[in-house]
This record gives C-alpha cells, sequence and structure tokens, in this order.
C-alpha cells in the first residue's frame, strides 16, 4: 500500500507550502511534490483599471518581492506609453534595484538559507535559525547584517517611498530624484556593502566550503539537478538584472536560445497540471515532457544559480574575481541546487559595486528625471531579474490606456517543476524503507529552499495553530499516521 | 514610563486579496475615526514576518492588527486577543515562519535594540485569502469597527495603569 508523507508547513519559509512525498509499498520514495499556496483572479482584478496604476497594485501581490514586481510594471508601462526613461531616470532605478539585491540576498542568507550550514543541516530545528546563526556568528556580525540591511532599506524609501510595498513607478523616468545632498549617504551605504559582501563571501568559504561534510552535500547526487537555465543578460552575456537579452543554456552549457522578452511566448510555454494551479513553464520548442531531467527534459531554472550558468561573468570587477573562483571549484554548467547560496552572495557583492558606481555618477542627481515624449503602443512587456530569477509582466490595454489583459511569470513558477524535482531526489536520497527522521525531513526543505521560493501569503504576523504536521497516507488519501515535530 | 512611550498601530494585512486585508481596515478605521494623537503612530503595510523587526524597534507598546486563521470549525468575524506568549502557544516557534513576532522581539533583544515591553495582537478569524478582489466579506467586515474600539479601549488601559 502506498502512503503519502505531507511536510506542513514548510519551516522557515515565509508564506504557505507544503510538501506531499509519495512512498510505494517498500516505504521508498515514488514521487515528491511541493505544493504553493497559488493567489487567484489577478488578472479580472486588473481589467479595466489604468494601466499606469500597475506599478502601485503588483507589489501587493508578494509581501517578499514587492521591489521586482514594481520595476518589472514600470518598465512594462515604459513600453505601453512608448518612451525610454531619461539616462538619470535608469540611474535612479537601478540604484533602486542594486538596493533591493542586496537587502533580499543578506535575508535569505542569514535568515532563511544560511542556518542551514551556519547551524548543520542536523542541529535542533530550535536553533536552525536567525536567533542560532547569532549565537553562533557573534552579535557584531548580526548588527551589521541589520545595518546593512535598514541601509538599503533606506534607499528603497528615499525613491519609492515606502520599502514593503514601493509606490513609485512612472513611464519614462521616476518620481523623485537624487538630491546632490543625498549622495554622500548612498556611497557611504554602498562602500559598506561591497565591505560586507566581501567579508560575507570570505564567511560562507570558512563555513561551508572549508567544511568537507557541507561541501560534500553541495557536491552529493541529492542536491543535483540537470537542466536548462534562463537568464538575463547584458550586451557582453554579463549579468543584468535591469534590461538586456534572455539567454538560454542547455543542460551542458550551451546557448540554445537568445531572445528579447518580449518574444517570450514564443520560447515559453506554460503547461497545466491537475495537481497544481501554476502554469508550469518549459521550453515552448521542445514541447512539454513531464517532471524529467538530463538531456532530455524541456525544463529550465531561473535564479542566482541560473544567471550564474548563463551569464559568461559578472558585470563588475571584484564580483568577476569570485565568479571565477566558483567556476574554478564547480566548473559550468553547476547543477548543484545549494549552489544557489553562493552564487547569490556573489551577486550581493556585484549590487554592492554597482551601487558605488551609480553613486558616484555625476548623472545621479540631475533634475532630467522624466521623459514624457509618450507614442502610445497599448501594449506592454516589461522583464527584469527578481532576486529569485526571471520576471515578466505583460499588459494589453484598450486605446484609453485601460487594462484588457495580463499575464505574470514569476520566478517560483519558472522554478515549480525544477522544485518538484528536486525535493523527489532529495527525498530518494534520504528517506529510505519509510524511515523518516527530522533531520532527514530538514534536508529535504533544503533542497528547495535553496531556490528562495517566494510563496504567497506572506503578509501576517501570526500564522495560526500551525504546528509541523506529517501525515502519512495510504493511497486513497487516509491519514495513517500523524507526526508533528515540535 | 507608559505616558512617555511611542505607540505603533500596526495592520498587516493584503488589501487586494478580500478579507486578507482587515488589519488594514482596523488600522484606517483608527486613524479616520478616532482624533489623532501624536504619541501614536499608525502603520499598514503587507509584510512579510521578515520585515517586523524594521518597524517596531523603538515603539514601548505595539498593537498589531492581523487577520488569522485558526481551524476550520471557527467562525469567520471572531475577534481574538493576544498577547506574545499566547502566539508562542499558537504558533510552535520552530515549525512556522522564520521570523513570527516572537521570534522578532527576541532577536532584536539579543541585538540590543529597543524592543516593545508590550505586544498586543489583535485577530479576526477569516476564511479565505487566495483570491484577488477588494473589500471584505460581511462577516469580516462587521469585527472592524469592535476590534477598533476594543483596541483604542485597552491602549487607554495600558497607558493609565502604567506598568
Amino acid at each position: 500500500m502506498g502512503k503519502t508523507i505531507t511536510i506542513n508547513p514548510i519551516t522557515r519559509l515565509e508564506g504557505h507550502g507544503k510538501i506531499e512525498i509519495f512512498l510505494d509499498d517498500q516505504g521508498d520514495v515514488s514521487d515528491a511534490y511541493m505544493q504553493v499556496t497559488e493567489l487567484r483572479g489577478f488578472e479580472r482584478f486588473c481589467l479595466g483599471r489604468p494601466a499606469e496604476e500597475m506599478p502601485r497594485i503588483v507589489p501587493n501581490i508578494c509581501g517578499v518581492c514587492p521591489t521586482p514586481h514594481n520595476m518589472a510594471s514600470t518598465k512594462a508601462l515604459d513600453y505601453i506609453y512608448g518612451v525610454a526613461p531619461t539616462p538619470t531616470a535608469k540611474l535612479v532605478r537601478r540604484l533602486q534595484y542594486a538596493a533591493n539585491f542586496i537587502e533580499d540576498h543578506y535575508i535569505h542568507f542569514f535568515f532563511l538559507g544560511g542556518p542551514d550550514f551556519v547551524m548543520g543541516p542536523d542541529a535542533n530545528p530550535a536553533e536552525r535559525n536567525i536567533v542560532g546563526v547569532i549565537g553562533k556568528v557573534g552579535l557584531d556580525i548580526a548588527k551589521q547584517v541589520i545595518d546593512i540591511r535598514h541601509r538599503n532599506r533606506d534607499i528603497i524609501r528615499l525613491i519609492a517611498s515606502k520599502p514593503a510595498h514601493p509606490e513609485g513607478g512612472l513611464p519614462g523616468g521616476v518620481p523623485r530624484g537624487i538630491k546632490e545632498a543625498e549622495r554622500p549617504a548612498i556611497i557611504e551605504t554602498a562602500n559598506l556593502s561591497v565591505e560586507f559582501a566581501k567579508f560575507t563571501l570570505q564567511f560562507f568559504k570558512d563555513t561551508v566550503l572549508a567544511n568537507k561534510a557541507y561541501l560534500d552535500l553541495v557536491l552529493s547526487d541529492t542536491y543535483n539537478l540537470k537542466t536548462y537555465y534562463m537568464a538575463l543578460v547584458d550586451d557582453n552575456n554579463r549579468q543584468n538584472w535591469y534590461e538586456g537579452m534572455l539567454r538560454v543554456v542547455d543542460p551542458r552549457g550551451k546557448e540554445v536560445a537568445f531572445f528579447h522578452p518580449r518574444d517570450y511566448t514564443d520560447y515559453i510555454g506554460e503547461w497545466v497540471e491537475p495537481w497544481t494551479y501554476i502554469r508550469l513553464t518549459h521550453l515552448k520548442k521542445l514541447g512539454w515532457k513531464g517532471l524529467i531531467e538530463g538531456d532530455d527534459t524541456s525544463l529550465y531554472r531561473v535564479g542566482p544559480l541560473a544567471r550564474y550558468n548563463v551569464a559568461e561573468g559578472m558585470a563588475t570587477p571584484l564580483a568577476q574575481k569570485e565568479y571565477e573562483y566558483m567556476v574554478s571549484v564547480l566548473g559550468k554548467p553547476a547543477h548543484h541546487t545549494l549552489a544557489y547560496h553562493w552564487a547569490r552572495l556573489i551577486e550581493a557583492l556585484q549590487a554592492a559595486e554597482e551601487m558605488q558606481r551609480i553613486a558616484n555618477d555625476p548623472m545621479l542627481t540631475s533634475s532630467d528625471i522624466r521623459n514624457m515624449n509618450f507614442q502610445f503602443t497599448g501594449k506592454g512587456i516589461g522583464c527584469v531579474e527578481a532576486c529569485r530569477g526571471v520576471l515578466i509582466h505583460h499588459y494589453e490595454t484598450d486605446d484609453n490606456g485601460m487594462i484588457t489583459k495580463v499575464n505574470l511569470i514569476v520566478a517560483t513558477q519558472h522554478n515549480a517543476a525544477p522544485m518538484d524535482l528536486s525535493v523527489k531526489k532529495a527525498a530518494q536520497g534520504l528517506i529510505k524503507g519509510g524511515k523518516v527522521s527530522d533531520g532527514l525531513l530538514n534536508m529535504v526543505e533544503m533542497s528547495f529552499r535553496a531556490y528562495d521560493p517566494c510563496l504567497g501569503c506572506a503578509t501576517h504576523a501570526v500564522a495560526g495553530k500551525m504546528p509541523l504536521v506529517v501525515n502519512i497516507r495510504d493511497h486513497e488519501g487516509r491519514v495513517l499516521e500523524t507526526l508533528t515535530r515540535g | 514610563m507608559g505616558q512617555e512611550g511611542r505607540t505603533l498601530i500596526l495592520g498587516l494585512g493584503n488589501p487586494i486579496l478580500g478579507d486578507d486585508g482587515v488589519g488594514i481596515a482596523i488600522a484606517r478605521e483608527i486613524r479616520d475615526g478616532w482624533p489623532t494623537d501624536p504619541s501614536i503612530d499608525i502603520l499598514e503595510a503587507g509584510l512579510a514576518g521578515r520585515f517586523l523587526l524594521d518597524v517596531i524597534t523603538g515603539y514601548q507598546t505595539v498593537v498589531v492588527a492581523d487577520a488569522i486563521i485558526t481551524d476550520e470549525k471557527a467562525l469567520a468575524g471572531s475577534i481574538y486577543s493576544l498577547s506574545v506568549d499566547d502566539l508562542g502557544k499558537a504558533v510552535n516557534p520552530y515549525a512556522s515562519h522564520a521570523l513570527d513576532l516572537r521570534t522578532t522581539v527576541e532577536l532584536g533583544k539579543q541585538l540590543g535594540y529597543e524592543m516593545p515591553e508590550t505586544i498586543r495582537v489583535y485577530a479576526v478569524e477569516i476564511k479565505e485569502n487566495t483570491v484577488f478582489r477588494e473589500g471584505l466579506s460581511r462577516e469580516v467586515e462587521a469585527a472592524v469597527v469592535p476590534v477598533a474600539r476594543k483596541i483604542m479601549q485597552d491602549l487607554d488601559k495600558t497607558v493609565i495603569g502604567d506598568q
């Protein structure tokens, strides 16, 4: 009789998700799925609203990554109104975006993903969190984490009024420029962020790479998944999170597609399965081939590891050196899912260096922050790299600029099918003969936590009465046993 | 101490996810329905738990208005008044969100930040928060004014009672 093991909710992930692990008669894993709470009805909600409202509406989609939604939406508006932002407006947008990458990546490393390494995957769950991390790294470092985040959030607040839900976002520009008097504080934040990024990378090397057990874990087949990868790149095929062309490489690292984001429907297919609300993305030209990895898959991944595999380098010098070191250790393409963490920290360094460059650019404080030469088109596709991966906003309007169509593809959607596969592989390696222990379950969770999946509903202080529950079910859905962690 | 300390009323939730926005509605009800009090800040936010530390630091009293889903039998619109200790009982601290309120306060104290002496959560039971729409259901809407009143009454008590 087959069993289903349900891990619900996932520890240390904001929002609600659930993992279903199906066991066969021998108690070995036959299948595994990660179920994400899908928010519904967004397109209907937007229909008939003025397009220029979208940058203010979309940050509400998610309490975790509002800035990328705001930016993708603003870029879609640029296209609807047929207008390019002024050079200064673009600098201001990119400054806001760099700040977002810094603060978001550190939240993930220190608060969510990092504790698995800093405390160890087998550590008591009660200590495997930020409070435990502080005990290990010391208060001074913890204060620096908080301080760097504060400073970068202050930059977002300066530009977009509220860091949680940015209110800026105008076609052809930004609602507010940077004053010369504000420049020194931005430079200081950029400099501190560069130093902190260097420290964090060293900390990662000392804690993870120098620990054979952890490095073996990173390199193990359990956390290895061979897929295609997709990411934005600049004219030199280097990482660019704000704009560029979408590049796709195959599981062997060879370029197989290179296209403008406005052509995304020619390259990205969306597949519907009965067991999930998520439309599962895949490479359209290969067709849907199901949940498989390897040369025959049509699945691709996005996010930090994908950007590492797709781009031929970083856009800034210090980050480039770190990238080269990562290549020397892992090679390319690297299919090691846990290497998402490493790639994320290198990106935080690029973001800080980019902030340094922008902060010292004389153009930053120009008052030329809006291009009003509108040439209305009625259609806009905005694409950015969110911290978690490629984010696409596609809007169409009637002649009055009222929304008639909305399609969003978010990072967690691109990664949904690969995450199922990652969970399955981890479960197969770690659950044998029906034997399930707390440490094993956490290592299963580590397999998708690396993606930093963005789950809906992450907006509350109180989760309600939701202890960690593992339901073991038979093939007809009857609960055979309930295990509770805690 | 009490009168000198600042108070934050924090409405949490997503105002375009139907009843999920009840905490925001409560914060707005207080903002619009009571005279302005210079010692009280009112903030509405759709924040993940990871951001709470940023907003509660420096306040002596924090009042959170939020939506909650306890179990299937609970009636929509039911009102709960909870302390941080209650939350500790209600939420398994290491199996839920990374930064629930209790962990956030513990983290803030470790970091040497000024953490609130008093935190109370007023939560309203909701049934559903996965479909985008504006406005609250009738049952949940009916709880907004009573919760706003209770918050303001309890705040007076806290201030006058001085801890």
